[in-house]
């Protein structure tokens, strides 16, 4: 018998028993529904995250730390280190870079420059008239893509600031564009008691709508210029033991096909460097995992609708005996009737397959603006992206599950006996 | 031609042991009309099944063309009866839920038959057994003499060399049983496809040019059946056992 003829019959016996074969292939339809819609989250969550990687790190950039020791067994006593460090409680403690490892890892060959991590926070943020709000300070980054609602970072001077809408805001300017060339002041901790404030007066030269990165928790800091941002660093740790000490710093490669070259020599002289990429590879492996925890749940569904497929074929082996019975008398071979019947379990995947995917389709294209509108993601942003191969894959690989469900009833119909299944006493 | 050679057939193992065909042999001419004649439980549908290669008898043979069947291989076998042989059962067994077409295309799907070539044998088969109007309609819908018509369609449609009847008119009334035997018999004397009918039934046995008793799984009398006298010995030997 042809293999045509044989998935036409199939076809056709599915059809004779429409309740049955809808409420068989739901069941694998719920696993499909899980699954694809775990691929789509999986594929837009990466999506997202290689979108916020890509604008708020530079390819060319290599985030540089010291080799901190090991600290897996906090019962052990460490050694003791001259080298400056920030202490923890329950004898955790974190290394520091000093200017000597700054000034070795800037002869490394392909290395542009080097920007050690400031890390200084403003006292606060104020202006004539204004009440006087906390704010962190991070170092402009031209590289940086940001999304500007006024003015511009192109002209960064020594004295200017790049700030946030929502300081715009609660700074008192009407709109965007009329903090522009506005004067605001901010404040800096001295480091030691009695130390009087720092205080810098900076021209507002830009504001920046919500970047991605603020929605899953990023600063949103002002932007000061880098050399500015040292000074009032320096300030703020002057007569410190950690003077002159970063957690980390910043290497720009000259191109990009030296960042690895780079990152190999920066770890061959015992500190610790991460590229853009590995960033982007640590988000997509945390994404992978839950993904492949979503996939597990669809797995299980899938699991259970075997169950289901063996019992409807099992059952329809037995209410179709005579059928069988009388193609096996008209001289159809073992093999061609078990094939019927894995085909009417494929059919039934497929089924399944389909209507999963395409509800799971439905239902992810609908939630997706309620899901940027709730998580804030910003406009273009689909968490839930759906990737044409995935349902092929779904749909393929639970046709070949069903047809592994299927074989066992279909062995019990290849090897039914004509001349019994033909009895009609 | 069809020789039947010392078929025995036993079920069960020692203590309960059957002897279901025990030591058969007769032989059938090409094109000829065959009653297997015997009461149920006889044996008579043992003895189709074996020479249908469907059952295998312990012992004995079935040479059709000169091709001893139960020697063949499964495979081989199937393909003997997808093409050489064909069924008509008691109860029809034709599948309600399709229409007329797709079960008279049965056979012809088994035996690997170009689509082309089944619309027109299809078509054909049906015509013969007046059914060609009802080529759409679903089975179900069919009267009881209709369905056996189908099923005869289904049976002639691979152009087989040996059509097997199981008690053919076993489920009709008189006037559509008699309509099925006429369509039967005249494509039995027309094609001169050999035509084995098992039945108890004495009436329709005397219109076969032969008949075979069968009783406890032996053969009890073999008659030709061309003259009238040869018939009331068939009904004597029937009111003897």
């Amino acid at each position: 018998m042809k293999v045509t003829d044989t998935i036409r019959r199939a076809g056709r016996s599915l059809r004779n028993a429409k309740a049955r074969t809808l409420l068989t292939s739901l069941a694998i339809g719920v696993g499909a529904f899980t699954i694809i819609l775990s691929l789509a989250a999986g594929a837009g969550g990466r999506q997202y995250a290689q979108d916020i990687v890509a604008s708020n790190t530079n390819v060319l950039e290599l985030y540089v730390q010291p080799k901190q020791d090991d600290q897996s067994d906090s019962s052990k006593p460490k050694e003791y280190s001259e080298d400056p460090s920030i202490s923890y409680g329950g004898g955790f403690s974190l290394k520091l870079l000093q200017q000597s490892d700054i000034d070795k890892i800037e002869k490394i060959d392909g290395v542009e420059d080097i920007t050690p991590v400031y890390n200084v926070s403003a006292k606060y943020v104020t202006r004539e008239g204004q009440k006087k709000y906390q704010a962190s300070i991070e170092s402009f980054t031209s590289t940086l893509k940001q999304e500007y609602v006024a003015g511009n970072g192109d002209t960064m001077g020594a004295n200017d600031v790049v700030i946030p809408e929502a300081f715009r805001e609660v700074l008192g300017f009407v709109d965007n564009s009329a903090a522009i060339g506005q004067n605001v002041t901010v404040a800096v901790d001295g480091a030691t008691l009695g130390a009087p404030d720092k205080v810098v007066t900076l021209k507002v030269v830009g504001v920046v709508g919500e970047s991605a990165l603020a929605s899953i928790g990023g600063s949103a800091g002002l932007q000061l210029n880098k050399d500015i941002v040292k000074e009032l660093y320096q300030y703020s740790q002057a007569g410190t033991p950690n003077e002159n000490a970063y957690t980390g710093a910043t290497v720009t490669a000259i191109s990009e096909s030296k960042v690895q070259d780079i990152k190999t020599a920066i770890n061959s002289q015992g500190y610790e460097a991460q590229t853009a990429e590995d960033l982007m590879g640590f988000i997509f492996q945390f994404i992978n995992v839950l993904q492949g925890i979503l996939i597990g749940f669809g797995a299980l569904a899938v699991l259970t609708s075997i169950f289901g497929i063996i019992n409807t074929q099992y059952i329809s082996v037995l209410e179709r005996t005579q059928q069988i019975g009388l193609m096996k008398a008209l001289g159809m071979r073992r093999r061609d009737v078990g094939r019927l019947f894995k085909f009417e379990a494929a059919w039934i995947g497929f089924l399944g397959g389909a209507l999963g995917s395409g509800l799971a389709f439905i239902a992810g294209t609908a939630a997706n603006p309620w899901i940027r509108d709730t998580l804030n993601l910003g406009d273009d942003t689909n968490l839930l992206i759906f990737e044409p191969w995935s349902f092929v894959a779904v749909i393929v690989g639970l046709m070949l599950v069903s047809i592994g469900a299927g074989i066992l009833p279909a062995r019990k119909a290849a090897r039914l006996d004509p001349i019994e299944a033909l009895r009609t006493e | 031609m069809i020789e039947v050679t010392q078929l025995t057939k036993t079920y069960g193992k020692k203590h309960n042991i059957f002897t279901a065909l025990d030591d058969v042999s007769f032989t059938i001419p090409d094109g000829a009309s065959v009653a297997i004649l015997g009461k149920s439980g006889s044996g008579k549908s043992t003895l189709m099944h074996a020479m249908s290669g469907l059952d295998r008898p312990q012992t004995g043979k079935v040479v059709i063309d000169g091709e001893d069947i139960l020697t063949l291989k499964t495979k081989a076998v199937d393909k003997f009866r997808a093409t050489k042989m064909s069924f008509i059962f008691q109860s029809f067994f034709i599948q309600a839920n399709e229409n007329c077409y797709d079960n008279v295309s049965l056979p012809l799907e088994i035996a690997n038959v170009p689509l082309k070539e089944r619309r027109k044998r299809v078509t054909d088969a049906l015509e013969s057994v007046e059914l060609g109007d009802k080529i759409k309609s679903k089975a179900k819908n069919l009267s009881g003499g209709q369905k056996q018509r189908l099923a005869i369609a289904r049976a002639i449609v691979n152009k087989p060399q040996i059509i097997f009847a199981d008690e053919p008119t076993g489920n009709l009334d008189s006037a559509t049983g008699e309509k099925v035997e006429d369509i039967l018999f005249g494509y039995n004397k027309k094609n001169g496809v050999t035509l084995i009918i098992v039945t108890h039934d004495p009436d329709l046995a005397r219109k076969c040019d032969m008949q075979i008793n069968v009783k406890d799984g032996k053969i009890e009398s073999i008659r030709e059946s061309k003259t009238k006298s040869i018939a009331n010995v068939t009904k004597k030997g029937v009111s003897t056992v």
